[in-house]
């Protein structure tokens, strides 16, 4: 015991430099953690405050997560935020690295500079300002595409009532967004791609196809794992932002943009079934963190620095 | 010998026809990314009336500053999210930088005996969080930080993943070796953390104070949940609530000249995209800067190398 | 594995620390509680008595606030802080203040709004039987026993209505301005249909205008009452076997829906109605036609006054005394009220003192409002600072009359409350805690079919089938035989 609190004193210095972030972790982190034990109750308020309303509230045991299993709700949030988080995964993929590769071949790289910070602009925005943007296209009386669409004789469509679109519209709102930013980051990499490689292949004779075939993809291809391999750790978890305010939150849409996240902020609001919120947020860590664990592993095989931990 | 540069450059480029394919397809991607942005300057100078006919175009028949005129009357409403949303991207990112450049410098010394208990006790909150019910109640009733500008501020103060970044440029671009002749001049913990690390440090901070700097001027998720005061909304949050009425601006008004005749001349929908536009400006303006420190910063941080 | 139990010795030692530091907070606000109480009664601070209400955030709600608490102290020694959360988002924002136990004394509550039954049955509200007794005779004397009654949740009071009118009267209503420009005639219209030629004349002639307004709350009229307020559960007005339906299966329902679809496609409805949250920069603008609202009497008036153009009216349907009537406007204590008693008090004296409810409604004498004569007033223009709906305050008939109210408004209402007829499920309260989790799922649906289909936004051909199949899976059947078998309990019980 002695020796512990010696130990304490010799270090002291250090551990007064992370104590405020332990104490923020232990706030922000961890309390919450000890907070999912609602999922497993009937969450009721009581006098005496916080800690009080959750442990006295009833056990329900597994009753949150049977509701939340037993209508169509847990499939459709699972269904939409995997495959939304698939299809930016890899569209977005392709397209960040075609784009970096592109602007890396440009002859003026003054053009490329002004191509690279127009790219980069959405990045900047926040959702609600790209909410306000889609309206200004998607608006059914005033907006672009539906008098684009009065130029060729057609009907206006219902852009907020109608669920077809929207997988599209998601899709491409959300690599709108992250496009540029993403080419920024791997061109960046096929920057600091030793020069002398190119010109042994040049004077091999090999064209300009083969060379970002043969050695810009496979220079790049440590950074895409990881990239990527970061991106799938987090397919559980949806961006809340493009959910929520670029479909306005109409109600006719939920069966396309209903994903985990605006399902546990919708209980919280229009139920206040804290419990069954809950357990959908609990669902969501544990399957996340056996795909970030996964995911790890993987990148730990691959490369070991680049793993988390 | 420039001309030989030259030469070997050229060979590394592809052909003219090509390279005026690829200028068209990275300029029109480029112009996509902006295209919304002019649009919505354009939709906030038309007049009021024109769009209620006409809808939003390109070419308005008509243009209008009215909306401007109207913004900048009931201008302290504007004003105060501007002032708030500043207030807390500042306080902000300096405690965030605080708290992270400490945190990330105590785990990254191997002298340091708790550094392996300090790193998990972080990474966990990467691998497991509790959501974001359990996380609105300790904030909103343990710590009662509802309607609070703190409500806005630490729960974004800090990121395990920010941590990680910064402890590894800590142990790749600062030296063992100059800290050990920091310690033999018999300097301590902190002294050498302040005067010797830091400064080595400047272009990681750099990354991770942009990082978070966006984070806090593009929240507007802390406010829905904690905010329920007029007059703490930060900007994107009083954007969404001028989207289903205008009225917000107007009633936190304290320009009492606006009268109930006035009010019904009011240019709804050019207003609430002049708000838009007044909200991205300072971000168009800052982010050639902003990009600049990314791009360096990206090397840094998430590649290493 | 020592080296695993010294780093576990010292997460335990930090947790210590932590909870000692916690406890320290928590033990902070214990104390002071303590010392509340056990204040002795001449020193007695004032207690301070958080209200919630409903309502578009005003300005000047502090300032006026600071001079209903000077009264207050005075009388009760009780200060008042008033918080207005908008109307789109009280429900919510109230569902998440009192699941997480926010500090708050007295809650604007209703049967549409947040709901009142379902709330007092979950324990937000404190049941105020013995309070009422105790502190609030004088609510007993003055508010017509029928909102008492009507209020009641299994026999227990858990709020103090406000005193209004009665019966709940849907009207249709018109932007006069527009109406006296085109000469209709509005003593023809009553029914949804009957009103097309007018929108129609009014959507060819006045481009920018909105001919029919409305935001996503709306829901149109069919004669049937609701079981739970905006739930497809209902019973038909006049039925006489007390049969719960699910409304979107009734013809009424269908027949309604195909025309709102109708009026919408024909652009009477703006095209984002289903996302509108809420009508007031209309409402502020005047560039609208119609729309529909529940009336009381001398309604136009009041309208009149506080939009700054003149408004007028005509029935769209019978007054009917309905749960969603009574328990239109209630002022709840709330369960974590620490001054239930004080709140008591304060209530008892909102619904009897004029002065006070005066002030709460309408500001500052002189700053928002000047007396006319002892029982007119009138607006300053300062009252766009403190525009308050009148109906959520309190007791209306201690108000002091608009400029054009005849004096014997009270009257009308009187006579205007006992014209109601009464619904056939009149006090009776569904129990829905048997069927919480299809409750849950039930409204989960409701929020992604019904704003869509009562503006008309989608075709009720198409849309109708998958709504209701949707509630069915949901488990709405469930919760309708619940229903039905506590109605038929309720119906022997009562003998109706």
């Amino acid at each position: 015991m002695a020796a512990f609190f010696k130990n304490l004193l010799k270090n002291k210095v250090m551990l007064f430099m992370v104590l405020p972030g332990a104490i923020w972790f232990f706030f922000f982190s961890y309390l919450p953690l000890v907070g999912t034990i609602v999922a497993f109750k009937q969450y009721r308020f009581s006098r005496d405050g916080f800690w009080a309303s959750i442990f006295n509230s009833k056990w329900v045991g597994w009753d949150n997560f049977k509701f939340l299993f037993s209508t169509n709700d847990a499939y459709t949030i699972t269904r939409n935020t995997l495959l939304y988080n698939i299809a930016f995964i890899i569209i977005g993929l392709v397209l960040s690295v075609a784009m970096a590769v592109l602007l890396s071949e440009l002859v003026g790289k003054t053009m490329a500079k002004i191509y690279q910070t127009g790219m980069f602009l959405p990045y900047f925005l926040s959702w609600v300002i790209v909410g306000y943007f889609a309206f200004s296209f998607l608006s059914m009386d005033r907006g672009m595409l539906n008098q684009i669409l009065g130029w060729f004789g057609a009907e206006p469509v219902q852009w907020y009532s109608d669920p077809k679109y929207w997988p599209y519209i998601l899709i491409f709102v959300s690599l709108w967004k992250s496009v540029g930013y993403n080419s920024v980051v791997y061109l960046a990499s096929i920057m600091g791609i030793d020069k002398s490689l190119y010109e042994a292949a040049m004077i091999d004779g090999a064209s300009k196809w083969q060379q970002i075939r043969n050695i810009t993809i496979p220079m790049l291809s440590p950074i895409i794992i990881i990239m990527t391999l970061l991106a799938v750790g987090r397919i559980f978890y949806a961006d809340f932002g493009l959910f929520y305010q670029v479909p306005r939150d109409s109600g006719t849409l939920y069966s396309v943009t209903n994903v985990i996240d605006t399902y546990v902020y919708r209980g919280l609001k229009t139920t206040g079934e804290i419990g069954m919120s809950t357990a959908a947020g609990l669902y969501q860590s544990v399957v996340g963190f056996v795909l970030v664990i996964v995911s790890n592993f993987v990148v730990r095989k691959i490369d070991k620095d680049s793993a988390l931990f | 010998m420039a001309k030989v540069i030259r030469k070997k450059r050229d060979f590394h480029h592809v052909s003219p026809g090509w390279n005026v394919v690829l200028n068209i397809i990275a300029g029109l991607f480029a112009f996509i990314c902006v295209f919304p942005f002019l649009f919505v300057v354009i939709i906030s100078l038309t007049d009021e009336k024109t769009l209620a006919t006409d809808g939003y175009r390109l070419l308005p028949a008509k243009w209008s500053l009215e909306a401007y005129r109207f913004v900048f009357q009931s201008g302290d409403t504007l004003l105060r999210s501007y002032g708030v949303t500043i207030l807390v991207t500042v306080v902000g990112t300096i405690v965030s930088l605080i708290l992270i450049s400490l945190y990330a410098y105590a785990i990254s010394r191997k002298s340091f005996r708790y550094r392996r208990f300090f790193s998990i006790f972080a990474i966990l909150t990467m691998l497991f969080n509790g959501g974001m019910i359990p996380t609105y109640m300790v904030v909103s009733q343990l710590l009662g930080l509802k309607d609070s500008l703190w409500a806005l501020i630490l729960p974004l103060a800090m990121n395990a993943f920010y941590i990680m970044i910064l402890r590894t440029f800590y142990s790749t671009s600062v030296p063992e070796a100059i800290i050990e002749s920091g310690r033999i001049d018999g300097a301590g913990d902190f002294y050498i953390f302040l005067r010797i690390v830091l400064p080595l440090s400047l272009p990681g901070l750099a990354t991770i104070g942009l990082f978070s700097t966006l984070g806090y001027w593009n929240d507007w998720f802390n406010a829905l949940l904690y905010i329920d005061n007029p007059n703490l909304v930060p900007l994107q949050s009083m954007l969404m609530r001028i989207e289903s009425s205008i009225q917000f601006i107007q009633q936190n008004s304290a320009n009492t000249s606006l009268s109930m005749a006035a009010l019904q001349s009011i240019p709804q929908d050019t207003s609430r995209m002049a708000m838009v536009v007044l909200a991205t400006l300072p971000i168009i303006f800052a982010y050639p800067f902003f990009q600049r420190y990314f791009v360096q910063g990206l090397t840094v941080g998430a590649v290493k190398e | 594995m020592s080296k695993s139990k010294k780093s576990f010795s010292f997460a335990l030692a930090m947790l210590t620390a932590l909870t000692l530091v916690l406890s320290a907070c928590g033990g902070g606000s214990n104390s002071a509680e303590s010392d509340s109480a056990s204040g002795g009664k001449d020193s007695e601070k004032p207690v301070n008595l958080i209200w919630y209400t409903i309502g578009t955030p005003q300005k000047d709600v502090d300032k006026v606030m600071a001079e209903v608490s000077k009264y207050t102290k005075e009388k009760i020694n009780a200060t008042v802080t008033m918080k207005m959360v908008d109307w789109g988002d009280y429900a919510q924002k109230m569902q998440v203040n009192v699941a997480s136990g926010e500090p708050m004394d007295i809650v604007f509550t209703a049967a549409g709004g947040f709901d009142y039954v379902q709330n007092a049955r979950k324990g937000a509200f404190m049941e105020l039987d013995d309070l009422l007794e105790k502190y609030g005779q004088g609510i007993k004397k003055t508010i017509d026993p029928a909102f008492l009654e009507g209020s009641k949740v299994d026999g227990h009071n858990y709020g103090i209505p406000a005193n209004k009118e009665l019966p709940q009267q849907e009207v249709w209503r018109f932007n006069k301005k527009l109406l006296d420009k085109y000469n209709f005639d509005i003593t023809k219209v009553k029914s949804l249909d009957s009103i097309e030629p007018l929108l129609k004349t009014i959507k060819e002639k006045e481009p920018g205008v909105t001919p029919f307004a409305m935001d996503k709350n709306y829901v149109p009229y069919v004669p049937y009452d609701y079981v739970i307020q905006n739930l497809p559960m209902a019973v038909k007005l006049d039925t006489t076997d007390y049969k719960i339906v699910d409304i979107l299966e009734t013809p009424e329902m269908k027949q309604a829906l195909t025309t709102m679809h109708k009026y919408y496609q024909a652009g009477y409805i703006a095209p984002e109605a289903a996302t509108t949250g809420s009508t007031s920069d209309l409402m502020t603008s005047g560039n609208w036609f119609m729309d529909r609202a529940q009336t009381q009497p001398l309604a136009d008036n009041s309208w009149s006054a506080s939009y700054g153009y003149p408004v007028v009216s005509s029935p769209a349907s019978d007054p009917i005394i309905t749960n969603t009537s009574v328990q239109g406007s209630i002022m709840a204590i709330s369960a974590n009220s620490e001054h239930p008693e004080k709140a008591m008090e304060f209530l008892n004296l909102l619904n009897t003192d004029p002065v006070l409810r005066n002030m709460v409604d309408s500001g500052i004498e002189g700053v928002h409002y000047k007396k006319v004569d002892d029982k007119h007033m009138e607006n300053l223009p300062e009252s766009k600072n403190y525009d308050m709906p009148s109906y959520s305050l309190g007791n209306n008939m201690l108000l002091y009359l608009n400029p054009n109210d005849p004096d014997d408004k009270w009257d009308q209402f009187k006579k205007f409350n006992a014209s109601g007829k009464n619904s056939p499920i009149l006090s009776f309260n569904f129990d829905s805690t048997k069927v919480a989790t299809e409750m849950a799922a039930v409204q989960n649906v409701k929020e992604q079919f019904w704003a869509s289909l009562m503006t008309g936004t989608v075709d009720p051909e198409t849309y109708l089938p998958k709504a209701i199949a949707a509630f069915k899976q949901a488990g709405l059947d469930k919760v309708m035989a619940e229903a039905q078998k506590q109605l038929d309990e309720w119906r022997a019980a009562n003998n109706k």
